[in-house]
């Protein structure tokens, strides 16, 4: 029991960050103006469609043998892909990146992507039935991968195969950043929330004393109210 | 032109009124950025609605935003003020976030359309459902207005009395924390379902139940109507919505009712734990109809009106209004086709429009079940490979391919549609439907388990015309319109054949369609029935968890994902290839 409550977060995450890219692709697919590209990116989103699912379903499986609190948590809600910064707030990547970053970034995260599932691979087993899965989603993205560095290696002939590779130096090197700065942020935040709740006493304490009732709308015509007031 | 919009708190959405009370274009944000339920800052809808309207910042008037921010901010405080220590997460939640609710929408406009900050202006929360729904109402003017949600910025239930559009008298409002709305979003949550989305199959789950079970009775009893006050009232102490950021129940409520259900075991009917989690629902369900017609009775009483605008998320329990409409004051119930918070987009619009407007006389045009503007992009172009590699085309011309339609119907094949614009509602019309012979089992079946993946005991709705729908169902006329957007169910008549069709619920009713003249289904019906077939299972189109299709690459997306064979587009009627 202990073993597979401590996985499901692992599956949780990881199901969300394949629906991002599902997401990502499906996003570069009606950007695009070519024909061409919008049928690789859709082939493209349709696969990580298909990988979102398998890691829905294997967490499924774990979260049915957790306890019912555990598995409350784990519960997909659509929003918090955004919440979690699996899809930036500020746009997906095709309209926020140039088309030469994006194409590098992509070439670059599925190689992180095959290799981050190679953990996974060892926990659920290498011959198991989910291992099986999750060898065939590894194979997808080594695939993408290389459509990728084909896409890029044709569409920017100048550069060279080492240029790609720096690419992924600092895309590697910034996702240890990501790591790293997730981990100072989850001890900042240890840190700081009895500060935080203090304030918040403080606050709410100030928060009892607000009459509200001034604001009631009852008698009055709603039409008439000022459009000006955010209250 | 004027923009209203939602977002923040519930799911986001923008609409563009003009300046003779049209209801241009629509979008909510989840089409667009194909998260469910998406909440934030409808960016996306904002700059679709410039794009495709060829609009320029300057040609805005004013901007309304669907409620007050500072006071859904406050009334949530200071109810959690109330029950310190315990609220201490929510307060500490609250506060660190500030900067990311509704508001900072100013900012918001002020960062990514420039401008338009200066032109935004605020509705109340329940205004803007209010004026949601009187765009859909023929008349305008001595109707009755109720709206019951969860929370919007100040109260979970109100009554207005409507003069005309510039006079909208509110008479009775019920107070945060009291909830009918998320009263029945905790038993969904309890019952395993996703809050926002999951009240559906609460609802479907009811008509197993029995209201004269233990557990039916016990959640009756969580609240009631007083008489003295003229109020809803309930026992908090099983609630922890007001209290907490991660649960909507407490543990007091478990104590009741025994252990919340886990979310991921799939619920069968004949399962062991199915009858107590029926019973619980149709405990819900009881106390809904039986609180909202005590509020319609209440709002009878103090407006003397006999027509009512009914909206807010407690509008869309379909299986109530049959019974609201039953009532002997009742001659009209109006559900707008957007009733729940990303429709109120439409009521802060037209709010705008009515600011800029002074005079009581003012017009406003009804606006239409289909108010999305399609993309002037060509989708021929962008989707030219997809289909060449993937799909094989039927039949081009568009009269041949609803026929070709009709017959892979009738042979019960499942057709997908992606036809003109999108729906403005939740639910699927027709222009992004899943359809197949209404009365055939099998096909009926192979659309909600195979496609859809829809829980076994939510029914698909029957959509068909008018003269069709009478020889089976109990049809009311106080809600003829409600059947137009799928908003009520009705009874089979008694004894009747429509009993036994695949698309009517074990209690005997149906989420009917009445079809409108000359839509798609209207078009598709009518080269059916030649054909013996008159009734269509209509479901919308999209893998479950997903919104609904908005163009034609999602909708091919959805036939590449699933089992979904043909789908009918405005290109064509497209096969996909094994
Ligand atoms: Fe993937
Ligand atoms: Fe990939
Ligand atoms: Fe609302």
């Amino acid at each position: 029991m202990k073993k597979s409550q401590s996985e499901l977060p692992v599956f949780h995450e990881t199901a969300h960050a394949e629906l991002a890219s599902a997401l990502e692709m499906l996003a570069a697919c009606k950007a695009t103006e070519s024909s061409n590209q919008a049928f690789g990116y859709f082939m493209h989103a349709k696969d990580e469609y298909n990988h979102a699912k398998s890691f829905f379903e294997i967490l499924s499986n774990r979260a049915k043998r957790a306890s019912i609190e555990e598995a409350r948590d784990f519960r997909f809600k659509p929003p918090s892909l955004i919440t979690k910064g699996y899809i930036s707030k500020q746009g997906f990547l095709i309209e926020t990146m140039k088309l030469k970053d994006f194409i590098a970034f992509v070439y670059t995260n599925e190689l992180l992507a095959k290799s981050s599932f190679e953990n996974i691979l060892i926990m659920v087993g290498n011959s198991s039935e989910e291992g099986k899965i999750i060898s065939s989603i590894m194979a997808d993205e080594l695939r993408h991968h290389g459509m990728a560095k084909k896409f890029f290696l044709n569409h920017y002939p100048a550069l060279q195969p080492w240029q790609l590779r720096i690419y992924r130096m600092k895309e590697t090197f910034n996702n240890r950043g990501r790591k790293i700065y997730d981990i100072n942020l989850k001890f900042l935040d240890k840190l700081l929330t009895p500060l935080y709740k203090a304030m918040a006493y403080v606050a709410g304490t100030m928060a009892k004393k607000l009459n509200l009732n001034e604001f009631k709308r009852e008698g009055k015509n709603l039409m008439n109210i000022s459009s000006n007031s955010i209250l | 032109m004027f923009i209203g919009v939602t977002g923040y708190n519930h799911e986001a959405s923008a609409a563009l009124v003009d300046k003779n009370g049209v209801l241009v274009d629509f979008y909510r944000e989840e089409s667009l950025s194909r998260i469910k339920g998406d909440k934030s800052f409808p960016r996306r809808s904002i700059k679709k609605l410039l794009v495709t309207n060829n609009l320029k910042i300057e040609d805005i008037e004013r901007v309304a935003f669907y409620e007050r921010p500072l006071s859904a901010f406050l009334h949530i405080v200071k109810e959690a003020s109330l029950h310190m220590p315990r609220s201490l997460p929510l307060l500490t939640h609250q506060f660190r976030n500030f900067n990311r609710s509704s508001v900072s929408c100013y900012l918001d406009f002020a960062k990514f359309f420039r401008g338009l900050e200066n032109k935004l202006i605020y509705s109340d929360h329940h205004l803007s459902h209010t004026l949601t729904a009187l765009a859909y109402s023929d008349s305008r003017k001595d109707i009755c207005s109720v709206v019951v949600d969860g929370f919007g910025d100040r109260s979970t239930a109100s009554i207005s009395q409507i003069v005309d559009p510039t006079e909208i008298n509110e008479l009775w409002e019920c107070l945060y924390p009291v909830s009918l709305g998320l009263f029945y979003s905790s038993i969904t949550d309890y019952l395993g379902f996703a809050i926002n989305e999951g009240e559906y199959k609460v609802m479907g789950l009811a008509s197993f139940g029995d209201s004269n079970s233990k557990s039916a009775k016990l959640v009756r009893g969580l609240m009631d109507w007083d008489y003295a006050s003229n109020q809803m009232i309930s026992d908090m102490s099983y609630f922890d919505y007001h209290l907490s950021t991660s649960n909507s129940f407490s543990s007091k409520l478990e104590d009741l009712l025994g252990p919340a259900r886990n979310p991921f075991n799939q619920l069968i009917p004949g399962d062991s734990d199915f009858q107590r989690c029926a019973n619980i629902a149709r405990g819900a369900q009881d106390l809904t109809i039986y609180l909202l017609g005590k509020i319609f009775t209440h709002a009878h009483k103090i407006t003397s009106s006999r027509r009512f605008l009914f909206s807010g998320g407690v509008s869309m329990n379909s299986a109530s209004i049959d019974h609201l409409a039953q009532m002997p004051f009742v001659d009209e119930i109006i559900i707008p086709p957007n009733p729940g918070d990303a429709g109120c987009a439409i009521g802060a619009a037209f709010y705008c429009y009515l600011k800029s407007n002074s005079c009581s006389d003012i017009k406003i045009s009804k606006p239409s079940f289909f108010p999305s503007l399609k993309e002037k992009r060509n989708d021929e172009l962008l989707t030219e490979q997809i289909i060449f590699n993937e799909f094989t085309f039927l039949e081009r011309c568009e009269d041949n391919a609803f026929l070709k339609a009709a017959e892979l119907i009738s042979t019960g094949e499942i057709i997908g549609t992606v036809l003109s614009s999108s729906e403005t509602g939740p639910r699927a019309l027709g222009n992004r439907s899943l359809l197949c012979d209404g009365k055939n089992k099998y096909a009926v079946n192979k659309l909600n388990t195979v496609i859809k993946n829809r829980s076994p005991f939510r029914p698909t709705a029957p959509a068909m015309r008018y003269e069709i729908a009478k020889k089976f169902y109990k049809l009311r006329p106080e809600i003829y319109d409600c059947y137009k957007s799928m908003s009520a169910t009705c009874k089979c008549l008694e004894d009747n054949i429509s009993l036994e069709f695949p698309t009517t619920h074990v209690d005997g009713t149906a989420r009917i369609q009445i079809v409108e003249n000359n839509s798609s289904l209207d078009k598709l019906l009518s080269m059916l029935e030649p054909m013996g077939i008159e009734i269509l299972a209509n479901s919308s189109l999209n893998v479950s968890g997903d919104p609904t299709c908005f163009d034609l690459v999602d909708g091919l997306m959805v036939c590449s994902r699933t089992k979904l064979s043909y789908l009918l587009t405005d290109l064509g009627l497209l096969k996909r290839k094994t």
